[in-house]
């Protein structure tokens, strides 16, 4: 593992450590989207749960970095992360899935994947008849992204990301971050 | 993350997003979130907590029914480790 690699491990435990040091962070940061001023006025998007909840399919959506084995890897070289997804076919065996994000501490998501991304309590709800079941796909970022790259991922990848699961007939998502 | 969830709603489909850092939250905007003042990469909490997991789960869904329009955010205040969920012993 390189230097920087390593580096980014320690920052990312150490705001695992302190949660009040995010928030500092934070504030002195913008998150709103690259394209807010030309697009101003534009309204925010929304839409209706199509059904009842109990006949609606759930995907779940996470930043925490999870890709199947076999798939590439999220990019840990590039300073501005990696805007692209994976996804994650429902039913995929746990042992199948791993995390690769070098800016947040994930080992409590290594021994448990459901503090991130809730794939078993999804699975419960859906026998206990409050969903309808899982989406046929979950899709998984690695929710480091930054400079010329938030513009990829607005303009790009998160578009796509949103046809494939209207592609896959998911009727609502669940996001978590890492 | 908020950006995703939004242009997941743009396309039709109604999300909810977990939130752990309420300053990226309320500069983003996602449709719907919840709010939980949780450590990074714990949005659902503990590993092997499961009656945790479940609430929190659960609370996003409810989200998805009730909330009447964008920007709802709900704050159940949930505090880490100290919180009893429906299912465990206190």
């Amino acid at each position: 593992m390189d230097l920087r690699r390593a580096k980014n491990r320690i920052a990312a435990r150490l705001l695992g450590m302190f949660p009040g040091l995010v928030d500092r962070w934070a504030r002195g940061r913008r998150f709103a989207q690259e394209g807010a001023e030309e697009g101003a006025g534009e309204a925010d998007p929304w839409a209706l749960l199509p059904k009842p909840l109990a006949r609606c399919r759930i995907a779940l959506v996470t930043t925490g970095g999870v890709h199947l084995r076999s798939q590439p890897p999220f990019d840990m070289r590039n300073p501005d992360g990696d805007p692209t997804f994976r996804e994650i076919p429902a039913g995929t065996p746990r042992g199948n899935l791993v995390i690769t994000h070098d800016y947040y501490d994930h080992r409590d998501a290594d021994r448990d994947l459901n503090v991130i991304l809730p794939l078993d309590r999804l699975e419960e709800l859906a026998r206990e008849g409050r969903v309808a079941g899982p989406a046929p796909l979950h899709l998984g970022f690695m929710g480091h992204v930054d400079g010329p790259l938030v513009e990829r991922l607005i303009r790009e990848t998160a578009p796509a990301a949103a046809r494939r699961l209207a592609e896959a007939g998911a009727d609502a998502v669940l996001l978590a971050p890492a | 993350m908020g950006l995703v969830a939004r242009a997941i709603e743009a396309a039709g489909i109604p999300t909810v997003s977990l939130s752990i850092v309420r300053e990226i939250t309320l500069q983003v905007r996602p449709p719907r979130a919840l709010f939980l003042r949780w450590p990074l990469g714990h949005p659902l909490g503990e590993p092997g907590r499961p009656a945790q997991q479940r609430q929190v789960f659960l609370d996003a869904l409810g989200l998805l029914e009730s909330a009447r329009g964008p920007g709802a955010l709900l704050e159940p205040g949930y505090r880490w480790r100290r919180h009893t969920y429906p299912g465990e012993s206190p």
